[in-house]
């Protein structure tokens, strides 16, 4: 199952700071592959929704980055700012606390493995 | 791993401009990652073109543009919600002003000349410029946009010279002309000619642009140009109440 566009899209801030958060800096492609590969597929980030988040994220001061030159193409690598990753920690607690509300809500029970 | 050559990547580049990318970062950020794709899984002997194509049209829903156009959005528009909420907060800041204001002024209080500039300060120049702001983004023609800001333009020049006639603050003739001027001569005409030419909005724009040359026109009628020698012709209930023998003993009173 391939999760709705809709469902990702309001959490995709959240998972973009999360990785750069794990693997100090990464380019937008990486950040597609590494989601793909984390969730077996089943959550694909669209290139359409990935770089007006990179970009409003880079404008918010929570990204730096640095360019890599690679003969006519170049290579920009996005990492955290020190606001990034104090927003980090906010936006995953915030999450967890929402997945919390939504299982009381949505009266999901937990699965025992 | 497909080796990408320079005639390539000049190709990708020129499509994704042609395309609608304008801004230089959003270009490189997707020249990279479509030559990333074509890297990783087009085979030496794949159709370069077709596989390009094929792949850039995963980019977006019906066009490529699209991608810059949310950026933009977010760009621009990250404060969107508070500046939705500040718009409804200084308009009802605003006209609560105005109103009590008003009453003021009828009952002769204080603070009256202070509430009434506050109050049409804020309407004029905070809140219809965040109401242009935020309408412009559900308007997609530029020429829908123009006769927004002119229409802003208008409402914040007839704000300002009420608020001028009422103060009675030198140049308040002027600026009523010049609102007058704007009105009818450059906002009126663009609404108009706009309007009638779409069936949908025609009957709409030619009872607005009566209403408004209506409202406006009697308001021209109350308003004195040259200030005549007795004075007979107030410009508001202030005057009139001070200039009328029987009410100058309640005035005084009051004060």
């Amino acid at each position: 199952m391939i999760y709705s566009s809709e469902l990702i899209k309001g959490t995709l801030k959240t998972i973009v700071l999360k990785l750069l958060n794990d693997n100090k800096k990464m380019y937008g492609y990486e950040i597609t592959q590494r989601v793909k590969e984390m969730t077996g597929e089943k959550i694909q980030i669209t290139e359409g929704a990935l770089y007006p988040t990179l970009h409003a994220l880079e404008q918010e001061g929570l990204l730096t980055t640095q360019v890599e030159y690679m003969g006519k193409r170049v290579r920009k690598y996005y990492s955290l700012s020190p606001e990034g990753k104090a927003k980090t920690k906010e936006r995953v607690k915030e999450f967890a606390s929402f997945m919390d509300t939504m299982a009381f809500l949505l009266d999901i029970k937990p699965k025992i493995a | 791993m497909y080796c990408i050559t320079e005639q390539q990547i000049d190709y990708i580049l020129d499509d994704i401009r042609r395309n609608g990318i304008d801004m230089e970062d959003l270009q490189l950020n997707l020249l990279d990652h479509i030559c990333c794709i074509i890297e990783q899984e087009l085979e030496e002997n794949d159709d370069f073109e077709r596989f390009y194509h094929k792949t850039v049209q995963q980019f977006y829903k019906h066009e490529l543009r699209e991608i810059e156009e949310e950026t933009i959005n977010l760009l621009t528009f990250k404060n969107y919600y508070a500046m939705k909420k500040a718009m409804y907060i200084s308009g009802a800041i605003s006209v609560g002003a105005f109103v009590i204001g008003s009453l003021f002024k009828i009952m002769f209080w204080p603070g009256v000349a202070a509430m009434l500039i506050f109050g049409i300060l804020v309407f004029s120049l905070v809140f219809l410029p965040l109401l242009f702001v935020l309408k412009t983004r559900e308007l997609t023609a530029v020429r829908d946009k123009l006769i927004l800001g002119l229409g802003t333009i208008a409402g914040i020049l007839y704000c300002l010279s009420a608020l001028w006639l009422l103060m009675r603050w030198s140049g308040k003739h002027e600026i009523w002309l010049a609102t007058l001027a704007f009105t009818f001569f450059v906002f009126l005409p663009a609404y108009f000619f706009t309007g009638i030419r779409k069936p949908e909005t025609r009957v709409n724009t030619i009872v607005s642009t009566i209403i408004i040359i209506g409202v406006i026109g009697i308001q021209f009628t109350l308003t004195a140009l040259r200030r005549p020698e007795s004075e007979r012709m107030p410009v508001n209930t202030d005057e009139k109440v001070r200039t009328n023998p029987g009410n100058i003993g309640n005035a005084t009173s009051n004060k």
